[in-house]
């Protein structure tokens, strides 16, 4: 049987850029066959030559379960391309700007014929920047293609200020956690980001699963300080308040303030933000410098990154006016009465200060301190209805829980799904089971062993609307062996 | 030189400039019309020599050829929306209809008169001079299958939420037999009472025509790909995924239908069909085996060959002596059927 022919699936609303994409790769000299249905006019496109092909459909079923919805003019056409001797490299598949991508995904995995000749490379959406947070706004589906996305093209970015890409980044992981994120402007882009990327496929998922599965964090940035023991002003002062906290270190640069300043007018993503949990952490002094990496300031917030998480799942101590932060405690910081708040560092050395939110949205944290290394953390969803929800767990999983939990989510949560991926660790088994899915429709294996010397992690990330992370925490600790 | 009853033999296989999608016999089974994938029309003379001429093309791919059950007169269609109309006698394209939508379903009605073309939505109805009729138009979905009511001008077509009938003739009318879901096929039993779809989830859908009474045979776990009654109407014989069934209408009413479950196939079955004027079937799947079956007594096939690549297309003489059979790598097997 010849290879299976990968299929990339684009979606985007009208004006993403999606026909001057389209346009490219029909036209560039890149020595692949390649065939391009799009839909929106029923036509497929083969060579630079456009047929007329069937009509957009979709086959529901008699149960009304929307995973059994298909794409009744696909399976039509694939069918007939299937018959030509000279076989194609690749299919690129255009869908509507105003259609949820679910079904032509499902359609790969339901139809058996499809299957056994087509293969589901990647679901790539095209992101226009200067207009994507008006859409979100107004329509429901942008959000949903962005979450059911394995490749996010930022389009237009030459539209957008730099700082507000970067915010916009920010509220495109929260959405969906998976997805890389390319910018490009004029759909400009190489094709090996759009086509045979090879995100459904499980073998190649495995190869590149570091950053596959990165999960959402309950915090948005951390950064690492060197610092002597004493307390330190959280925010700056506000310039009409008289500065009459004796603690108050002087370490505001009017510089610094009108440059935070600045940013803080930029953009604010999420709204008018209120509060802002904060929580200081002692970076580990005898964090062994032989191991990999071990010892670097990258590594030294990694580490910690586990023990944030649990804690920032806990409850929140209220900072009051001059209050004082000590380690380990999740402090709440009210934005408006954040006055002579201050961190209490009770011995000198390196501490890792995790935030919320991004300081620069709020008029930033430690004014005057630089940090020796900082890191962003996928923004979790605040206002957004689609999330990505990531688990991580070292503990071996029974395979036979793990089926009944995830049997019970996909028929109680499958709608609300739109995609899931993930890596387990099942106890006795030397392999690396590896999954996804799209809505309730599920494909998973296991694949090649555990490398020898790894931490066997299992990893999982659901992307839907209105995911409950205790949920899906309590589900998963159901399937601990 | 016969085969011996009950086998089939091979009696020569044509090679083709390009694989076989469709194909329809001759009323006399001298000849066959060949739509091929890439786009030709060909025309295969089957007598002694067999051998395949190109006769002409559909821009982008052939779709469907039919042939008048007792007439000279056939006619193609393709992805570029024509539908062609050819005289075996001095076969030249004639085109009598032109559209933008992929035409890919042709039939003519029993007597010969009438030729319907399926495109999109639309269902385009001729006369056997080629004049348009009708453009019937407001299906609920794209016709996925059409099928002319035995010894009659009305002709059933069937898609994505049911099935619609058209008188054609006499008082012209239409009847909709609504369904849940996506049909694929259709077929009518020998009588013309009752209208069978295989759906897209794996259900077969029955219609009783004059009642309207639906009722439905469940047993397919996935999209039925091809569906055929046996000429007395006794069998209808479905295929989905690796399962092969032939269900048994001989007791009345639905409840009494039996199926019969033909398991020799060991992947997904390409296609079916009934011998006609009997209860033999033969089937071919991914396996490469074709396979024949009595129906009546069906614990085992009958005979069995292996082609030798993956079957496209089976079709049998209008007098069942000769069966064609379709494959991936462009050539046309012809069998005979004792």
């Amino acid at each position: 049987m010849s290879a299976r022919v990968p299929v990339t699936v684009l979606t985007g609303f009208l004006g993403s850029g999606k026909t001057t994409l389209v346009n490219r790769i029909l036209s560039e000299q890149h020595g692949r066959r390649i065939a391009v249905i799009e839909n929106e006019f029923g036509e497929v496109g083969v060579d630079h030559e456009l047929v007329i092909g069937a009509e957009e459909e979709l086959f529901e079923t008699s149960n009304g379960c929307i995973c059994c919805t298909v794409r009744g003019d696909l399976i039509r056409i694939l069918a007939q391309l299937r018959k030509r001797r000279e076989r194609f490299d690749a299919i690129l598949i255009e869908t509507t700007g105003l259609a949820d991508p679910g079904p032509v995904a499902q359609t790969f995995f339901i139809d058996e014929e499809l299957r056994e000749h087509y293969l589901l490379d990647a679901i790539v959406t095209l992101v226009d920047a200067r207009h994507i947070e008006q859409q979100l706004k107004s329509s429901p589906v942008a959000l949903e293609q962005i979450g059911f996305a394995d490749v996010l093209l930022l389009n237009k970015t030459d539209l957008v200020p730099a700082t507000e890409l970067s915010q916009l980044e920010r509220r495109l992981h929260a959405i969906n956690g998976t997805a890389s994120i390319v910018r490009t402007h004029n759909a400009d882009v190489a094709l090996g980001r759009v086509l045979n990327i090879g995100a459904f496929d499980l073998d190649r998922a495995l190869a590149r699963d570091e950053d596959f599965l990165e999960p959402a964090r309950p915090f948005e940035w951390a950064g690492l300080y060197t610092l002597p023991a004493g307390e330190y002003e959280l925010q700056q002062r506000s310039s009409a308040e008289p500065a009459a906290d004796a603690h108050a270190h002087d370490h505001g640069h009017a510089h610094d303030h009108e440059h935070e300043s600045n940013d803080h007018g930029a953009a604010h993503p999420h709204g008018q933000l209120r509060m802002v949990d904060l929580l200081l952490l002692p970076s580990a002094a005898e964090a062994a410098p032989d191991e990999p990496g071990g010892g670097s300031d990258a590594s030294r917030i990694d580490a910690l990154i586990e023990d944030a998480t649990r804690r920032f799942d806990g409850d929140a101590v209220l900072l009051g006016p001059h209050a004082a932060l000590p380690p380990q405690v999740l402090g709440r910081l009210e934005l408006d009465h954040a006055r002579h708040v201050r961190l209490h560092l009770p011995r000198a050395g390196s501490w890792v200060l995790f935030c919320e939110h991004a300081p620069a949205e709020f008029g930033g944290l430690l004014p005057g301190l630089r940090p020796e290394h900082e890191r962003s953390f996928g923004s979790h969803h605040h206002d957004a209805e689609i999330g990505s929800i990531g688990l991580t767990d070292s503990r071996p999983l029974d395979p036979g829980k793990v089926n009944d939990w995830l049997s019970y989510l996909l028929q109680s949560r499958g709608q609300d799904i739109l995609r899931m991926k993930g890596v387990l660790n099942f106890a006795g088994e030397a392999r690396r089971y590896v999954f996804h899915g799209v809505h309730m429709v599920f494909d998973g294996r296991l694949e090649r062993e555990w490398p020898p010397l790894s931490a066997r992690c299992s990893r999982l990330v659901f992307i839907g609307r209105g995911l409950e992370r205790a949920e899906f925490e309590a589900g998963f600790e159901s399937c601990i062996a | 030189m016969t085969a011996p009853a009950g086998v089939l033999r091979l009696r020569a296989r044509i090679e083709l400039a390009d694989f076989p999608v469709d194909a329809a016999w001759s009323a006399d089974g001298g000849a066959l019309v060949i739509a091929g994938g890439e786009g030709a029309v060909l025309l295969a003379d089957t007598g002694a020599a067999p051998a395949a001429r190109q006769i002409g093309a559909h821009r982008g791919g052939a779709l469907a050829v039919a042939w008048q059950r007792a007439g000279r007169l056939f006619a193609s269609s393709g992805q570029d929306g024509t539908v062609l109309l050819w005289d075996a006698r001095a076969p030249a394209p004639r085109p009598i209809h032109e559209g933008k939508a992929w035409c890919d379903r042709l039939g003519f009605a029993d007597h010969g008169r009438l030729l319907a073309a399926a495109a999109g939505r639309v269902l385009h109805v001729f006369d056997a001079a080629g004049a348009t009729l009708h453009a019937l138009a407001g299906h609920t979905g794209v016709i996925a299958a059409l099928a002319w009511r035995p010894k009659s001008s009305e002709i059933a077509v069937a898609g994505n939420g049911g099935a619609r009938l058209h008188r054609l003739e006499a008082e012209p009318a239409v009847r909709d037999y609504p369904a849940a879901g996506a049909c694929l096929t259709a077929g009518w039993n020998a009588d013309g009472r009752l209208l069978a779809a295989g759906m897209q989830d794996g259900r077969v859908q029955l219609w009783n025509v004059a009642t309207g009474q639906p009722s439905q045979l469940t047993g397919h776990g996935g999209r039925i790909i091809a569906a055929d009654w046996s000429t007395n109407g006794r069998y209808l014989a479905t295929a989905a995924g690796e399962e092969l069934i032939a269900w048994d209408f001989s007791a009345r009413g639905a409840q009494g239908i039996e199926p019969i479950a033909l398991g020799a196939h060991s992947e997904r079955l390409s296609a079916l069909a009934f011998r006609p004027g009997t209860s033999m079937l033969v089937s071919a799947a991914r396996d490469r085996r074709l396979l024949l079956w009595r129906v009546a007594s069906a614990a085992q096939p009958a005979d069995a060959h292996l082609l030798r690549e993956d079957c496209t297309l089976l079709r049998f003489s209008r007098d069942g002596r000769q069966l064609a059979v379709g494959d991936a790598a462009g050539g046309l097997s012809l069998y005979e059927c004792g």
